[in-house]
């Protein structure tokens, strides 16, 4: 695909383009420059990179204090280290201290597939919900990362970024505008909602077209703001059928699909909700990403034969 | 009893025969791997399975046995190499190292590969567990010695020297931890991202016996983890490796953490390690 993008590399553009800009934006990383994939921020300036090693905790603590001393602090490592090694520096540090610390959970989700569950991180969105005041985004394409980049980098605060680790292609056009908090709409379809994060997103849209095939019309919802969120936008758009079904490679607790059953419970939409992702208890599997994908349905095909079943399951019930 | 009990020279050939695992593994890998850090710790590896530990194939079970942690959980291949040789699980499995829902995954899983101890991948972790049971050892009067085996870059995370608070205050001198001091880490030298040194003053400082030994010598490996002695502090040996070692356009690159042989290297590697 040629439009593909690596939200890493798209990152680093962001960053140095901020420093131009005149932001005093500081990148800490622990060890792993290849991660972050920030040589060309350091071909820039030189002196700017902060590196402690491989060291979570101090990530995040030495973010949090160049933030208070009034830099723009921006950590860069893999999404399973920040999130469970600098637990509380990131709950304490950042978030009680409301520092304005950006946090790059990079390679997120099952993205290190192979490399088993030390490096998957599939609880980040329930983490970064359980603590207060961060604002959690998982971009599903270029455009839209970059604009949540531009976006955190200029919002004073904490936040949390949740980056896929593959190059994605585009699902939107040039007139696309990012807004924080509002849920966004790739598909208008009147028999089944999907709801979908991050890279996944993809998978959504592929199943959305496979099933018009079929002559069967899906919604597809890009949920890419968790927090802030439109509660009221995204029921409007749940509201639409009596079938809605989340996608997220995360577990189903605490992710995208907690978020959509509190919101038809809050908001009194009656519906079936199936959720997909990580189950109750579960792991992702040590595999590549068709592999995994295939084995937890957030495959465009697992997609598909959810949408039919409930779908045929409406028919035998009528 | 370890069951193999090799000679300096029989452990030689081992380590060889390791490294030349070690290279088709990686080569076979569809996700990549980290050969320079495989290669990095096989004298020590194999020194501890073919005549070090108190360990077999057939003692998985018994709460006696010794244990071995590889806390740098990235160079499982070098770790499930040696476990093949030494017969923990059939040499078989190893062209399916990172294929989907193989035996062999991309760090080590407990659940998944007879003879690893601990799930590890995200440094930091081993010496803490191992501080853990090298304490329950200790209170259960058990004859089980603890092997941790960490990076040197790895050792910039704060678990480590938490854990050897503990393990100095318990007197754990059944814990041996073992530092594959490469002077390399992921991006670079230690010297340049997180220095180190001097390490040795530091374990001093923590309580522990330091030694060193040249970690790419079984010989030298040998004769400092059996001239350990159980004096009442838990034990550190500083093992001095070249990441890569073996291979002569491997040993000492960075590059190296995270690459695997491809086309001609495989060939040219296997032929530098060759018994001949
Ligand atoms: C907690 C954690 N942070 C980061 C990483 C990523 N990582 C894997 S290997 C490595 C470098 C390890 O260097 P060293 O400990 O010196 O081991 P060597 O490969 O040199 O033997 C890094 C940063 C990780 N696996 N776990
Ligand atoms: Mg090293």
């Amino acid at each position: 695909m040629s439009n593909s993008e690596h939200f890493a590399n798209i990152m680093v553009q962001c960053f140095i383009d901020a420093v131009q800009n005149g932001v005093d934006l500081v990148p800490v990383v622990a060890d792993s420059t290849s991660t972050a994939k920030i040589k060309p921020f350091v071909d820039a300036f030189p002196d700017r990179l902060v590196n402690v090693g491989i060291a979570e905790q101090v990530l995040v603590g030495t973010a949090a204090g160049l933030a208070l001393a009034g830099k723009v602090a921006v950590t860069c490592n893999a999404a399973p280290f920040l999130i469970s090694r600098a637990n509380e520096q990131v709950k304490v540090d950042v978030c009680y201290n409301n520092t304005n610390v950006k946090l790059f959970g990079l390679n997120s989700g099952a993205s290190y597939g192979p490399l088993a569950s030390t490096h998957h991180s599939i609880d980040d969105i329930s983490v970064m919900r359980g603590f207060g005041n961060i604002r959690i985004f998982a971009p599903s394409c270029p455009r839209e990362c970059k604009q949540i980049i531009d976006y955190v980098i200029a919002e004073e605060g904490p936040a949390y970024i949740r980056m896929d680790g593959k190059a994605l292609p585009e699902l939107h056009d040039e007139n696309y505008q990012f807004v924080a908090g509002e849920p966004s709409l790739l598909r208008s379809g009147k028999q089944v909602v999907i709801c979908a994060l991050g890279s996944v997103v993809h998978e959504a849209v592929a199943a959305s077209d496979i099933l018009k095939e079929q002559g069967i019309d899906v919604s597809v919802v890009n949920v890419s703001s968790i927090r802030p969120l439109n509660k009221q936008a995204l029921a409007k758009m749940l509201g639409e059928t009596k079938h809605i079904i989340s996608v997220e490679e995360h577990n189903i607790n605490g992710g995208l699909g907690s978020v959509v059953a509190e919101i038809m419970a809050e908001q009194g939409i009656v519906a079936k909700l199936v959720r997909l992702g990580i189950e109750d208890g579960g792991y992702a599997a040590a595999g590549d990403r068709p592999y995994t994908r295939k084995m937890l349905s957030i495959d465009s095909m697992g997609i598909v034969a959810v949408c039919q079943q409930l779908l045929q399951s409406e028919i035998l019930n009528a | 009893m370890n069951p193999f009990k090799l000679e300096v020279e029989e452990l030689e050939r081992k380590a060889r025969s390791v490294r030349r695992k070690i290279i088709k593994l990686n080569a076979n890998s569809p996700a990549g791997g980290h050969t320079g850090a495989d290669l990095s710790q096989v004298e020590i590896v194999t020194a501890l399975y073919f005549r070090i530990l108190n360990c077999a194939p057939d003692r998985l079970t018994d709460d006696t046995r010794d244990i071995y942690i590889q806390s740098k959980g990235h160079a499982v291949g070098g770790y499930y190499c040696c476990l093949a040789e030494a017969g923990y699980f059939p040499e078989a499995w190893l062209p399916t190292y990172q294929h989907n829902d193989s035996h062999l995954p991309g760090h080590p899983v407990r659940q998944k590969t007879p003879g690893v101890e601990l799930n590890t991948g995200a440094l930091g972790h081993g010496l803490p567990v191992a501080v853990g049971l090298a304490l329950a050892a200790k209170r259960d009067a058990s004859p089980r010695k603890v092997y941790v085996l960490t990076g040197d870059g790895e050792l910039a995370e704060g678990s480590n020297w938490e854990a050897a608070l503990v393990a100095a205050h318990y007197k754990l001198d059944n814990l041996i931890v073992i530092n594959d001091k490469n002077n390399l880490q992921l991006a670079g030298s230690t010297e340049s991202i997180m220095k180190t040194d001097p390490l040795d003053k530091k374990w001093q400082a923590f309580g522990f016996n330091v030694t060193q030994c040249d970690g790419n010598n079984v010989a030298s490996v040998v004769e400092t983890l059996e001239g350990l002695k159980a004096e009442g502090k838990p034990n550190v040996v500083i093992a001095n490796t070249i990441k890569g070692a073996g291979v002569s356009f491997i040993a000492g690159r960075p590059e190296w953490h995270h690459r695997v042989p491809k086309g001609d290297e495989v060939e040219l590697a296997l032929k530098e390690l060759s018994d001949v």
